[in-house]
């Protein structure tokens, strides 16, 4: 059982087996087929691909050529770019240039701006300065009309003081003449004193009649005795009295005129000493007012002096600062007639690159028209090749119809035999003519291709030759714009450097004056310094003395107070004078009294004297004698009177001499009246000059201000101009490294037309090429397709294969099963049952 | 029987014809396609109006597919009161060829050519084949029958 069961199983699979072996056959069958189309496919894809391969050859060797062609073009290419590279190199190099040299043009515009506004700003200063100096001319004129004021009045004073030296010697002479007078006079004198001589003897004469008159008098005498009695007791008692009365009288009169004189001494010299005191107080005063005024004097004259010297050493500066002001400027003078020329220079350079660059416009231009021209013609030739091309292909037309004919009467001919053979003769001849003239047009037809791919070729050509033209003129256009903007700037420099020449040689100008003006200012200064200095140790003497006078009026002042203080206790002892004095009076009071009962015994007195009288009349008798004797007195006297008259003559002519002398002396004081008003003129004068010169000071000290002012501007101007001077070089620089890259522009341009003009030439080689390249890539292209069917096919094929294959492989999977199982069907396990 | 032949240009081979079995020559310019027909029949062209098959001589022998040019034409071949068109690459010149110069094809271009090539002579400096006309169009009037 188990047996048969087993059995059944090996059965089953073996069936299994077989049926799917069959399958595997059946399989491997259709595997071949897929395999044969595969082969077939392949076969015809070898084949497409042998072709291929030829044609690829083929494509290969014209690729080669092109390669070859485009090698020299790419060399050409490289030559051309690295030309352009060249010019770009120069071009960038000539912007960057003309940028810096935008930049230094700016700075220098920028520069000349400041330098313009410093030179206004030192034109002001210096307008200052002058303007100063003009007001130190001013005064310094007034100051010479001052001091010519002062010669003047100097001249008056020394015309005066000749004049009075003059009248000094006039009253000289006066004199002299008043000695000769007074000579004359002394002789007079002499014969006068002869004459009182001879007068003395009269007079003794007279005498002798006088002692005669004496004795007549004797008896007189007598009577006088008796009056003389009781004149003695009269003159006793007015003896007595008058004794007491002149006594008292004498005391009270010397004690009245003692006193009154006294008092008003006393009172005179209090009031002198009152006077004196207030005049020592005004002394005083005026002496402090004065010392105050030295000393504000000595101190304005020491500032004074100060000042002086300032200015002094300010103008030695300014001198100094003017000089180096002169030196800066004739420096800019120097720097700005380099930048001048340089400018000039490259305005000049600028005009060459603008001509160049016109010049090569206009070439380029011309290029461009003739490369119009030509490509015109060019034009109008392929039109006419193409006209000739359709001429040429009717030709061909007809030369072919006439072959065929020629061909077909050929046949004809030949049919008709013998009678034909004539004209296949003709037949023959006409095909010959047809093939050549076929043959000649097919020739025709190729050179018009190969003119018309020429004409094509060389419109292309033109084209991109009109095109680079246009860019090469337009390149040159900005060349151009750039370059005349250059010229304006350059131009624009060149006016504003001889704008800053023109103002640098006024400044120079300006320099020098002021120069020239303060080294007389600084002289004048040093002459202002050294009379200070006098006038300060004259003023300091003069404080001194000042001060003395000041201590001594002091003193005065108190000597004189004391002075009056003692006058004053002097006044109050005299009071005491005037009490006595009135007690004096009192007693004289009783002296009148007393002097009444003198009054009675003066009345007896009066009697007495008549007798008296009597006496006298003998008296007078005497005295007639006397008379005579005077009456020689009197001859005597008038010879003395004569000598006398002579003497007043003398007197009078003296007098005369004398009025001369005096009229003289009123001339003299005059002339020095005049002469103190010519002083007071000078002392005005000196006062204006004075005051003049302080203007002067002030107006120097302004100008010292103002010279280092310009000093300041002097060194900005010199800065500036150094950077001006600077800027200028850079910009010298740049233009030479514009000039050397137009040189360099133009050799790269020359090279760029000689490489354009070989990459023509390659350029139509590879366009040869390029067209054989296209008819083999056209037979690729169809190849290709085919290959491509054929690979297409192939690969359905390689699908179904793949298919199958899986199906086998199933299958055989199967068969394996089926395999085991049979195996362990058999196994020997199964076969002991 | 004349010795005139009809010289034709079939890819770089030149072949003749006898100007006998030639009816006329014409320009090929285009066909007229026939559905069904085999691969080498190019169509329908007409000759004197008479309407006529034309083979591709090419694909007749087997050569790769050419587009029409102006040298193209079609020879009307006149086979037993039949008109049938082979078109040429070319075919531009008669020559007068003594039958004796043509010398029967060596054996392996016979067997290769299917029978096309009838004989072989060297005319003046050229190799021209002579074709076997019947053999070339018998087979259109195998399958024609």
């Amino acid at each position: 059982m188990q047996n048969e069961i087993e059995y059944k199983n090996i059965m089953n699979s073996t069936e299994e087996i077989m049926k799917s072996l069959a399958r595997t056959a059946n399989q491997a069958l259709s595997v071949e087929e897929a395999i044969q189309k595969i082969s077939e496919s392949g076969n015809e894809s070898a084949a497409a691909g042998e072709q291929m391969r030829a044609a690829i050859e083929s494509v290969a060797s014209s690729v080669e050529e092109t390669g070859a062609s485009i090698q020299e073009l790419a060399k050409s290419q490289q030559q051309v770019a690295e030309t352009t590279k060249d010019t770009l190199r120069g071009m960038e190099a000539m912007a960057s240039g003309l940028q810096e040299m935008t930049a230094s043009v700016a700075t220098v515009k920028k520069d000349a701006e400041l330098l313009s506004s410093s030179s206004e700003k030192t034109a002001a200063t210096l307008e200052e300065t002058a303007r100063s100096i003009k007001s130190v001319n001013v005064n310094a004129s007034d100051l010479a009309a001052a001091s010519q004021q002062l010669t003047s009045a100097a001249t008056q004073t020394a015309v005066s003081v000749a004049d009075i030296s003059k009248r000094g010697e006039a009253s000289a002479a006066t004199i002299e003449e008043v000695a000769v007078t007074i000579q004359q006079m002394a002789k007079g004198i002499t014969r006068l004193s002869a004459d009182a001589e001879s007068s003395a003897v009269q007079v003794l004469n007279l005498s002798n009649g006088v002692i005669q008159g004496i004795t007549a008098l004797e008896g007189v005498s007598k009577d006088a005795t008796e009056m003389a009695s009781a004149v003695e007791q009269t003159a006793a008692s007015a003896e007595e009295m008058s004794r007491s009365s002149k006594m008292i009288s004498a005391q009270a009169k010397e004690l009245e005129v003692s006193v009154e004189s006294a008092v008003s001494a006393v009172t005179e010299i209090a009031a002198s000493v009152e006077e004196v005191a207030a005049t020592a107080e005004k002394n005083a005063s005026v002496v402090d007012s004065n010392a105050a005024a030295i000393e504000q004097f000595s101190r304005s004259v020491q500032a004074v002096a100060q000042s002086t010297e300032q200015i002094a050493n300010l103008s030695a500066e300014t001198v100094t600062a003017t000089t180096q002001l002169e030196r800066a400027n004739s420096r800019i003078t120097t720097l700005v007639e380099g930048a001048r020329k340089t400018a000039d220079e490259v305005t000049a350079t600028t005009r060459e690159g603008g001509l160049t660059v016109a010049k090569s416009i206009s070439g380029l231009t011309s290029i461009r028209e003739a490369i119009t021209e030509s490509s015109n013609v060019i034009k109008d030739m392929g039109k006419r090749a193409e006209d000739i091309g359709d001429i040429v292909q009717t030709i061909n037309m007809i030369a072919d119809r006439t072959n065929l004919l020629s061909l077909n009467a050929s046949i004809e001919a030949a049919r008709a035999g013998e009678h034909g053979r004539g004209f296949a003769v003709v037949a023959e001849e006409i095909r010959a003519l047809a093939d050549r003239a076929a043959a000649a047009s097919a020739d025709i037809a190729k050179i018009i291709k190969g003119l018309q791919s020429t004409a094509r070729e060389a419109m292309v050509t033109a084209n991109e030759g009109v095109k680079a033209a246009a860019e090469g003129g337009k390149f040159a256009a900005d060349a151009e714009l750039a370059l005349s903007a250059i010229l304006k700037g350059a131009e624009s420099v060149t006016s504003s450097v001889r704008d800053i020449e023109r103002a640098n040689a006024e400044q120079v100008q300006a320099v020098k004056s002021v120069t020239s003006a303060t080294h007389k200012v600084s002289e004048e200064g040093r002459q202002v310094a050294r009379v200070t200095k006098e006038q300060l140790t004259t003023s300091q003497l003069l404080a001194k003395g000042t001060s003395e006078l000041r201590t001594m009026a002091r003193q005065t002042k108190e000597a004189t107070s004391e002075q009056a203080k003692a006058l004053r206790d002097v006044v109050r002892s005299h009071g005491l004078l005037k009490q006595n004095a009135e007690k004096v009076l009192r007693a004289v009071g009783e002296q009148a009294s007393v002097s009444s009962q003198l009054a009675t015994a003066s009345l007896q007195m009066r009697k007495l004297t008549a007798q008296t009288s009597s006496a006298m009349g003998e008296q007078t008798k005497k005295l007639s004698d006397l008379v005579s004797i005077a009456k020689d007195v009197t001859q005597s006297a008038q010879r003395t009177t004569q000598g006398l008259v002579e003497q007043t003559k003398g007197a009078v002519e003296v007098a005369k001499a004398m009025e001369d002398a005096r009229k003289e002396s009123i001339a003299t004081s005059r002339a020095v009246t005049e002469q103190a008003k010519a002083a007071k003129e000078i002392e005005s004068s000196s006062r204006e000059v004075n005051r003049l010169s302080n203007e002067v000071r002030r107006a120097t000290e302004e100008q010292a201000k103002a010279a280092v002012d310009l000093a300041r501007e002097g060194e900005e101007v010199r800065k500036i101009s150094r950077q001006t001077a600077k800027a200028i070089s850079e910009q010298t620089v740049a233009m030479a490294t514009i000039s050397s890259d137009a040189a360099k522009q133009t050799i790269s341009m020359q090279k760029v037309a000689r490489a354009t003009s070989e990459q023509t030439e390659t350029s139509k080689e590879l366009a040869t090429v390029m067209n054989d390249i296209r008819g083999r890539a056209r037979e690729i292209t169809t190849v290709t397709t085919q290959l491509i069917k054929g690979v297409s096919k192939v690969a359905n094929s390689a699908g179904a294969i793949a298919n199958d294959i899986a199906k086998v492989r199933l299958s055989n999977v199967e068969q394996a099963e089926g395999l085991t199982k049979v195996i362990a069907a058999l196994s020997p396990d199964n076969q002991a049952h | 029987m004349s010795q005139l032949h009809v010289i034709c240009r079939i890819g770089d081979s030149e072949y003749a014809i006898p100007a006998d079995e030639v009816f006329q020559m014409e320009n090929f310019t285009v066909a007229t396609p026939v559905p069904g027909a085999p691969s080498y029949v190019t169509g329908l062209i007409q000759v004197r109006q008479k309407i006529i098959p034309v083979l591709d001589a090419r694909k007749r022998f087997g050569l790769p597919e050419i587009p029409v040019t102006g040298e193209s034409r079609v020879v009307v071949l006149k086979l037993s009161e039949r008109l049938v068109g082979l078109v040429v690459d070319s075919a531009r010149e008669v020559q007068n060829i003594s039958p004796e110069i043509f010398k029967a094809p060596p054996e392996i271009i016979a067997r290769q050519s299917e029978g096309f090539v009838k004989a072989v002579a060297n005319f003046k400096e050229r190799i021209i084949m002579l074709l076997d006309t019947l053999k070339i169009v018998g087979e259109e009037f195998e399958h024609a029958k």
